[in-house]
């Protein structure tokens, strides 16, 4: 087997190819050295000329050989949390798990019984779906996590999903000649995207910056601009206002694959359709022909579509999509938009046209902006709508591979639970109540807003709670049942693009070595409850066939890809023909019909819900972020000593502006805190980070903690615009604080 | 002439990401330590930057064994458990060391640190096990941005040499005069609008 370079393999050793599938959603080909049925090493795996691993990927066989891995089931002697546990069999574990899932089915109906996961992996997250589905519970959406208010966006404007990507507006032809990183860090969190814009930069393309933080990509560019917190709608607003001044848009990009002639009927806010005007009429969308200065279809041969304008058509007012984005942008002159954002206009009006004057010009946007924002669809829709008002949009959809799902809905389909209607389902039954909660690989209780009220309020209120993880983590100390789930090395599964941005190929999880202990993989874990609990017929397939299956898809994506060949190397799809932007109108809608209803149909600005603007400012006046770094993968790998000996502890980083006055010191402990919650963490007091606010990296859990915890000062209000198009994110860092002096007693 | 071993680590490509940190505790099997470390060059601590918001710099360094021409390390070594190679590799030859951390004191790079599971003073040695079977070091291997290069640095016209010559690469301490192997690209200028 050729692994694409020369590959020293120690005596006794077999390597295999495989992948790293954490959270990261980059998905790193791996080869992993076995001596004697043990995980010897791991280095970077072939990616058809390239390789890629970060220090948390080379040390994930610390991961396998923890110490503290779970070894067989548990069941909880104590009160929850409390840390009492005795060992149980796998029977007796599934049986109580059974039983009460039964009953608990029985007293409140069988979508009571919710279940969660988070895997990159087709199996590792079909399982739970298709078992919640199977078993007639609820599947609880966890996009909801921080990672959906750039899909609500994505799927308002282009028809498409792109978890972590943003391939729309960056990835082109050619090479981008200026490149605009935007809220994201991919040098720190994603280093195989990273890779693309130094490339780019290496071949003469600028590069800006847009970041509340002086990150390790901020330290790459050619021009960092640091923003005041969630205001990234406005900015975008702000650049296009000066491309609009200085007609620098790109209008035949505009007239051909957006909305922007649209007419839009001023009663409704919905776009004017053939019906509308003749009793006869088809749901064609209507433009202003203004060649004969009269109303056409869209498609109409010989129209010369009016891109801008007002008119008066079969007694309706309306105007085009583009005149009303324009009426909107007019708002927001470069010397407003510097009084939000705090971009001096000079910078906002130079950055307009250093974007504007070249192509293809590409933008990275990140989650600094969707999690920055209560309204962080809002960001997304703006920048997406700069990047259409210049051309910068690919016209092609970008490929993914589709698998087949069916085999894991042969017994039903799950009730559906967004992560935020969770907290109202298990508090107040709404929709419906939840009374169970499976987690599997999901440490739901550490990662989730408002860290004290699921502990102290939600808890109490469910009668079951399973944790199936590799580790006793913050979800798994709250459980009543335990369940010792295996490792990647232990447990093959199919690990497809998932439209990272990284890269897009489909590749084999492999099992390296024997499942550690009692552990077992999600497969033989479902199967087995599903036998307990009387579900016939289900999962009675070996992993093999499973694989075999959801390969079969019979999409266009999947031609030539067998098990044999994603064992020898990574897949990329095969091409095929997809509709550029997947909306109502095939077009990229800046303006959004549907959200007429919350004022939203167009990309505007809204301040973040916990603004410094607001009153609760006055008690509370600075912002708090809690960012990926880079030596975590949310909580996983801060109980992996290699890593601590590089990132020991939280720590708050703080400007001195905001340090000073409080009396803060550097290196001292600090109590952040608002009506939530509190963290009590060590203070870096350093000029990498924008006054007003306060920043620490996320995934460490209570236990790293002085007191308290970052997430018991996040919250989990639920923005209904973005359920009206997806799953409501969590919008971690709309989060407003105070920091105050700890005495060091406290330690 | 014979060839001597040196190394291009290019720090407008490093991230800071301490991946050739974890392939050296990887490679060689070190709990604590490594033979190659990441220091910031910045502010006060990792991941900060120079100077006054928001004119700030930052960068990273990784710092691994320089392999000197005249190890001051070897020098220190009253047990001569630091050997170099004709091909400019340095080595501790664990047999020989008692431990003594004479050589941690010694080196300008703090290049050296003290093994506790093994008793003795670790170091860089360029995978010289790698290298002898014609495989790179671990840490080039494992570098997500191919930062670090190795090569003959008495190749006039090999790639080392020229990458030296075209970015003005630099070793640290030239002072000393350690004749050190390993060469620094510095960051390259920022671009204006």
């Amino acid at each position: 087997m050729s692994f694409g370079r020369p590959v020293r393999i120690g005596p006794g050793e077999t390597v295999v190819r495989t992948v790293c599938p954490y959270g990261c959603g980059i998905g790193c080909g791996v080869l992993a050295h076995v001596k004697d049925g043990r995980l010897v090493k791991v280095e970077p795996g072939d990616f058809r000329g390239t390789g890629h691993i970060c220090a948390r990927g080379l040390s994930t066989p610390k991961l396998v050989y923890h110490p503290d891995r779970l070894k067989y089931p548990l069941r909880r002697v104590g009160g929850r949390g409390e840390g009492k546990w005795e060992r149980i069999s796998w029977d007796e574990a599934l049986e109580t798990v059974a039983g009460k899932l039964h009953k608990i089915g029985e007293r409140h109906g069988k979508s009571s019984r919710a279940f969660v996961s988070t895997g990159v992996g087709a199996l590792a997250n079909l399982l739970t779906v298709g078992f919640a589905g199977a078993s007639g519970g609820t599947f609880i959406l966890p996009a909801g996590l921080g990672d959906s208010a750039g899909p609500c966006a994505d799927q308002a404007m282009y028809g498409a999903f792109m978890w972590f990507g943003e391939d729309y507006s960056n990835r082109f032809d050619r090479p981008p000649a200026f490149c605009l990183v935007w809220g994201n860090n991919p040098a720190e969190t994603e280093p195989f995207k990273w890779r693309r814009i130094r490339e780019a930069r290496g071949r003469g393309a600028r590069l800006v910056v847009i970041d509340p933080r002086f990150t390790t990509t901020a330290a790459k560019a050619d021009e960092w601009i640091p923003i005041r917190p969630g205001t990234d709608a406005a900015l975008a607003l702000g650049l296009m206002h000066v491309i609009l001044e200085r007609n620098l848009f790109d209008a035949a990009f505009l007239m051909r694959h957006t909305v922007a002639p649209f007419l839009v009927r001023a009663d409704t806010g919905a776009f004017l359709r053939e019906k509308d005007i003749a009793p006869t009429g088809s749901d064609k969308y209507m433009v202003w022909d203004a060649k004969t200065e009269s109303p056409a279809s869209f498609d109409s041969p010989h129209r010369v579509p009016a891109i801008s304008g007002s008119y008066t058509v079969a007694g309706f007012d309306c105007r085009t999509a583009f005149q009303l984005l324009t009426e909107l942008i007019a708002q927001y002159p470069p010397r407003r938009v510097s009084e939000i954002t705090g971009v001096p206009a000079g910078t906002i009006v130079r950055l307009a046209l250093d974007y504007a004057s070249h192509r293809p010009a590409a933008i990275y946007r990140g989650m600094g902006c969707t999690r920055g924002s209560f309204h962080g669809d809002l960001s997304f829709r703006a920048i997406n709508t700069l990047a259409a008002l210049t051309g910068n949009v690919r016209t092609k959809a970008p490929p993914a591979h589709v698998y087949n799902m069916g085999a894991f809905f042969t017994h039903g389909v799950p009730s559906f639970v967004t992560l935020l209607q969770m907290y109202e389902a298990v508090a107040a039954g709404k929709p419906h109540p939840i009374k169970a909660l499976w987690m599997t690989r999901h440490n739901l209780i550490n990662q989730d807003p408002n860290f004290n009220r699921i502990t102290r309020e939600l808890l109490p209120k469910l009668e079951l709670v399973v944790a199936v993880d590799m580790f006793m983590s913050t979800s798994a100390r709250y459980a009543d049942i335990v369940l010792p789930v295996c490792s990647h090395f232990e447990c093959d599964d199919l690990i497809a693009s998932i439209g990272s941005g990284s890269h897009e190929f489909m590749q084999l999880q492999q099992k390296v070595i024997e499942p550690l202990y009692e552990s077992k993989s999600d497969l033989e874990i479902y199967a087995a409850l599903a036998r307990k609990m009387g579900i016939e017929g289900f999962l009675d397939k070996s992993v093999k066939e499973y694989l075999e299956i959801l390969l079969a898809s019979g999409h266009p994506s999947m031609a030539g890809i067998t098990l044999d060949r994603l064992r020898e190397g990574p897949m990329p799809p095969a091409p095929y023909d997809a509709p550029a932007y997947a909306t109502p109108s095939g077009r990229i809608e800046f303006y959004v019909e549907r959200l007429k209803p919350f004022g939203q149909e167009l990309p505007v600005y809204l301040e973040p819900m916990e603004s410094p603007l607001s009153p609760l400012a006055k008690r509370y006046p600075l912002t708090f972020s809690s960012t990926h770094p880079k030596y975590r993968l949310h909580s996983m790998f801060a109980n992996v000593s290699w890593i601590r000996e590089i990132d020991p502890e939280p720590v708050l980083n703080i400007h001195p502006a905001d340090a000073e006055p409080r009396g803060i010191r550097d290196g001292h402990l600090v109590r952040v805190f608002n009506d939530r919650g509190e963290a009590v963490l060590k203070a870096r007091v350093h000029q990498g980070i924008r006054p007003g606010l306060v920043n620490t990296g996320q995934g460490w859990s209570p236990e790293h903690y002085a007191k308290g915890t970052h997430q018991a000062l996040t919250h989990e209000t639920l923005n209904p615009a973005q359920a009206a198009i997806y799953e409501p994110n969590s919008a971690f860092y709309d989060t407003l604080v105070e920091v105050e002096p700890v005495k060091e007693a406290l330690r | 002439m014979t060839q001597r071993y040196g190394l291009v680590i290019d720090l407008e490509r490093c991230i800071g990401c301490h991946t050739c940190t974890m392939a050296c505790k990887v490679e060689h099997g070190i709990e604590t330590g490594s033979g190659i470390r990441v220091e910031t060059v910045g502010g006060p601590h990792p991941d900060t930057p120079a100077g006054t918001f928001p004119d700030l710099s930052m960068y990273y360094l990784p710092i691994p064994c320089m392999h000197c021409a005249d190890p001051p390390c070897r020098e220190a070594c009253k047990a001569e458990a630091i050997v170099r190679r004709e091909d400019g590799i340095v080595f501790v030859d664990e047999s020989k060391c008692n431990g003594c951390g004479e050589c941690l004191a010694a080196c300008p790079y703090g290049a050296l640190f003290y093994d506790e599971d093994r008793h003795a003073a670790r170091k860089c040695d360029l995978c010289r096990e790698r290298l002898d079977e014609g495989f790179e070091p671990f840490c080039a291997v494992c570098c997500p941005e191919e930062a670090i290069r190795i090569g003959d640095l008495n190749d006039r016209s090999g790639a080392l040499i020229r990458a030296i010559k075209e970015r003005k690469g630099y070793t640290l301490k030239p002072e000393r005069k350690t004749g050190a192997a390993v060469y620094y690209l510095p960051p390259l200028p920022r671009r204006k609008a």
